[in-house]
């Protein structure tokens, strides 16, 4: 069962188990440089707001609507991270355009084993972008559709589907159950640090930009701990930002700050490792892609704006066993 | 079952015993309303009075408005004006949820569609 509650998805398998439930929801932070640089994570400036597609039928593409799913609005160069919470194990596909974000393949409903093409909670508390190497990804970034500039043009030379697409599957219960009876398990449940024309509407997609310091972990349940029978999907469309008022008649909040100006305020960025968990090599189908930057000059377009390198100097380390962090405002 | 007026009162005596402001006199005057008007709805007398006052009594005693409202025989304008922009869709959904349990009540959930994709 999958609900939209204060702009969270909450995947729930009550059939299951009462204690199935995983939570997702996405992240407004700033855009790291896209420099080759490698950045430390950003800290989240407070969720995206989600609408049900549902809600706005005539408003926007006869497609969108048969995908169901939700709406989120993104500023064009703005950047995005994927905060999971709960403490019920659930693996995780994540796409953006159709194409894998873990294993850089084309989306496929089903749980790949070799190479892994899911992440694993509540062991994985972020994914803020494409995983591009062991222990690096590139920065999930708002581009239009169409413009060439998304992980899906680039590796599939169409700009068809843009968002972005979840499937989750939950531990199988037998499983979960034995693995109550004698271990500890991590809950980290809300451990996400927020320091705070009618023409139709644009179609975004996810594009890779900056480098960031973050590992995406092997499963250490094992294949065989996936319930591959209970699952619950959903499509998250990424409309233009000027757009989102026209289509649901809300307005969203401004555009979040540059990293030069979020630095020089003295704010913290952050890192999150757990020498517990083993990273995942990276895809080379990722690692190929061209970052905004990157393709910005191929294409022979004017440099990007507010893209200068930045030096954080208050980097907060966390790890699994870190407290809850409050959420505030920025 | 317990009256509206007999509600208010034991509400009203009760806040009385640790704090004097709770008089009859004086949460009559804080609700704009003569404490002889206010003793005789609380006997029963009289019958509940509008619905900006028992908000304002609500308010003043610390309880619910709706349930307060409820207790008179009253639906807050505010939710009389949810149901006529839908009436049917409202009523039809009040029938079949008269007989729900709390949980099943509160679990009347809103899940977000999966299509073609």
């Amino acid at each position: 069962m999958l609900e939209l509650h204060q702009d969270k998805l909450v995947f729930s398998f009550p059939e299951l188990h009462k204690d199935a439930v995983c939570h997702i929801d996405f992240q407004r932070t700033l855009r790291i440089p896209d420099d080759n640089r490698e950045y430390p994570l950003p800290p989240g400036l407070g969720r995206f707001p989600l609408e049900h597609t549902e809600d706005h039928p005539s408003n926007l593409p006869s497609r969108w609507a048969e995908h169901g799913g939700v709406l989120l609005p993104m500023y064009q160069s703005e950047a995005l991270w994927i905060n999971f919470s709960g403490g019920y194990p659930c693996a995780i596909k994540i796409a953006t355009g159709k194409i894998n974000a873990v294993s850089g393949k084309q989306w496929t409903n089903d749980l790949v084993m070799k190479p892994q093409d899911y992440l694993v909670v509540p062991d994985q508390p972020w994914l803020d972008g494409y995983c591009v190497q062991k222990g690096l990804i590139r920065q999930f970034v708002a581009m239009p559709l169409g413009d060439g500039y998304t992980a899906e043009e680039q590796l599939t030379g169409k700009a068809e589907h843009g968002g972005l697409q979840i499937v989750v599957y939950p531990m199988k219960r037998v499983h979960y159950e034995e693995m109550m009876k004698g271990q500890s398990h991590r809950n980290h449940k809300d451990l996400c640090f927020s320091v705070h024309e009618m023409s139709a509407p644009s179609e975004m997609g996810l594009a890779p930009g900056g480098l960031m310091r973050q590992e995406i972990y092997e499963d250490e349940y094992g294949f065989d701990a996936w319930d591959l029978d209970a699952s619950s999907r959903c499509f998250v469309h990424i409309l233009n930002s000027d757009q989102w008022n026209n289509v649901t008649g809300k307005s969203i909040p401004g555009s979040p700050p540059s990293s030069v100006d979020y630095t020089e305020a003295g704010l913290p960025w952050f890192e999150y490792y757990d020498d517990k968990l083993k990273p995942l090599q990276g895809s080379t189908k990722l690692a190929g892609l061209d970052s905004v930057a990157a393709k910005t000059l191929k294409l022979g377009e004017k440099p990007m704006k507010n893209n200068e390198a930045v030096t954080p100097t208050k980097i907060n380390s966390l790890g699994p066993n870190t407290a809850k962090v409050i959420d505030g405002k920025w | 079952m317990k009256t509206f007026g007999n509600h208010i009162r034991q509400a009203r005596e009760a806040l009385r015993k640790e704090d004097k402001s709770f008089s009859l006199r004086q949460v009559a005057a804080r609700i704009n309303v003569e404490p002889a008007y206010l003793s005789k709805i609380e006997r029963n007398v009289f019958p509940p009075p509008s619905e900006e006052v028992i908000l304002k009594l609500a308010n003043e005693l610390g309880l619910d408005g709706d349930v307060l409202l409820a207790m008179a025989g009253k639906l807050s304008s505010e939710l009389q004006q949810v149901i006529l922009e839908r009436p049917k869709l409202f009523a039809d959904l009040l029938r079949e949820m008269k007989s729900a349990p709390d949980h099943a009540i509160l679990r009347v959930v809103r899940e977000v569609k999966d299509g073609n994709w």
